[in-house]
């Protein structure tokens, strides 16, 4: 296998909380949001931990932010972009390659 | 960089997305036991009471007030009614947007259809024999429910809740056919059982309890 074969992994997926933060929203239908705090709970974060992650995402678009009131308590809503959606699948697409294809050349290195 | 930012093995990172997305799942789709049993149990108890007060040519089985399947049937309708509104609910403050704008237009939905054919009905059913007037309550509420379930199954191309409203909508002619008293048994046991099949298999096919299972294999 020669090196450029090697699929290229995300660096703002390709972090453990990153990465649970970019799963967990692919559940989602595309156009739903979840609740800050319920995707905190889900995700066992501290709020501030979640917003750190939540803004590299934001800042590469993968993730859009939106504040909103719903009745009058004021709530913050989270989903996956489109673009946040393709880079997910691309991620898996090439881990998967990583893992199948990597097999036989880690037992051998 | 702490250690959140430590990139994964390729192994991991997949471990790690089948883990986080189902357990996403099983806290936001909400248990389809939970909104399919308490109605297959309010059929089951309160169709088979009718059944035993309102039997076949006026038989009676279990002698018991005139009005007592009717309250029976009622309170179960509104326990169920009340756990489905809370476990909706509760989906739909954690989730916004369409799947939850299309959950409440079912809502409405449900409710708007049955205030119509209440309406109708009580205007009418005074007119007939009790029989009469049970077979044409209990007819059409099981049609209406049918119908209803067929049309959520095509919303959400779920093919269990199609089958299922389908499902009522056969036996419930099938029921009518048979005449007042057996109407109620049927609906009882095959439109109540029914919900309870339904649910465990939509249960059993959700993703998070497909993939538990297979795990455990």
């Amino acid at each position: 296998m020669t090196d450029d074969a090697v699929p290229e992994l995300d660096p703002v997926i390709h972090a453990q909380a990153r990465l649970r933060v970019v799963s967990s929203l692919s559940t989602l239908r595309e156009g739903d949001s979840i609740a800050f705090p319920r995707l905190q709970d889900i995700l066992r974060m501290t709020p501030g931990n979640l917003s750190v992650h939540l803004r590299k995402l934001e800042d590469a678009g993968y993730v859009e932010v939106t504040k909103t009131h719903q009745g009058r308590t004021p709530a913050t809503l989270v989903s996956l972009t489109r673009r946040g959606r393709l880079a997910f699948e691309d991620y898996t697409t090439a881990v998967r390659a990583l893992l199948n294809g990597g097999a036989g050349s880690q037992e051998q290195s | 960089m702490n250690e959140d930012d430590q990139p994964l093995d390729p192994a991991e990172s997949l471990r790690l997305i089948e883990r986080e997305r189902s357990a996403t799942a099983r806290r936001i789709i909400p248990d389809p036991r939970l909104l399919l049993w308490p109605w297959g149990i309010a059929w089951l108890i309160g169709f088979t009471v009718y059944f035993l007060r309102f039997g076949p040519d006026g038989h009676v089985t279990v002698d018991m007030p005139a009005w007592l399947p009717l309250v029976v049937l009622l309170v179960l309708i509104f326990i169920a009614g009340t756990i489905t509104g809370f476990v909706g609910g509760r989906a739909a403050r954690q989730v916004s947007g369409p799947t939850s704008r299309q959950g409440k237009m079912y809502g409405w939905t449900w409710g708007l259809a049955f205030s119509g054919m209440i309406t109708v009905l009580s205007r009418i059913s005074e007119l007939l024999p009790t029989a009469q007037a049970t077979l044409l309550w209990t007819g059409t509420l099981t049609a209406l429910t049918g119908a209803l379930h067929m049309a959520g199954g095509a919303i959400w191309n779920d093919r269990t809740m199609f089958r299922l409203g389908a499902w009522l909508s056969v036996v419930n002619v099938a029921g009518v056919i048979l005449g007042p008293g057996w109407h109620a048994l049927v609906v009882a046991v095959a439109g109540g059982g029914g919900m309870l099949v339904a649910g465990l298999v939509s249960w059993l096919r959700l993703p998070h309890v497909a993939d538990g299972e297979r795990a455990r294999r």
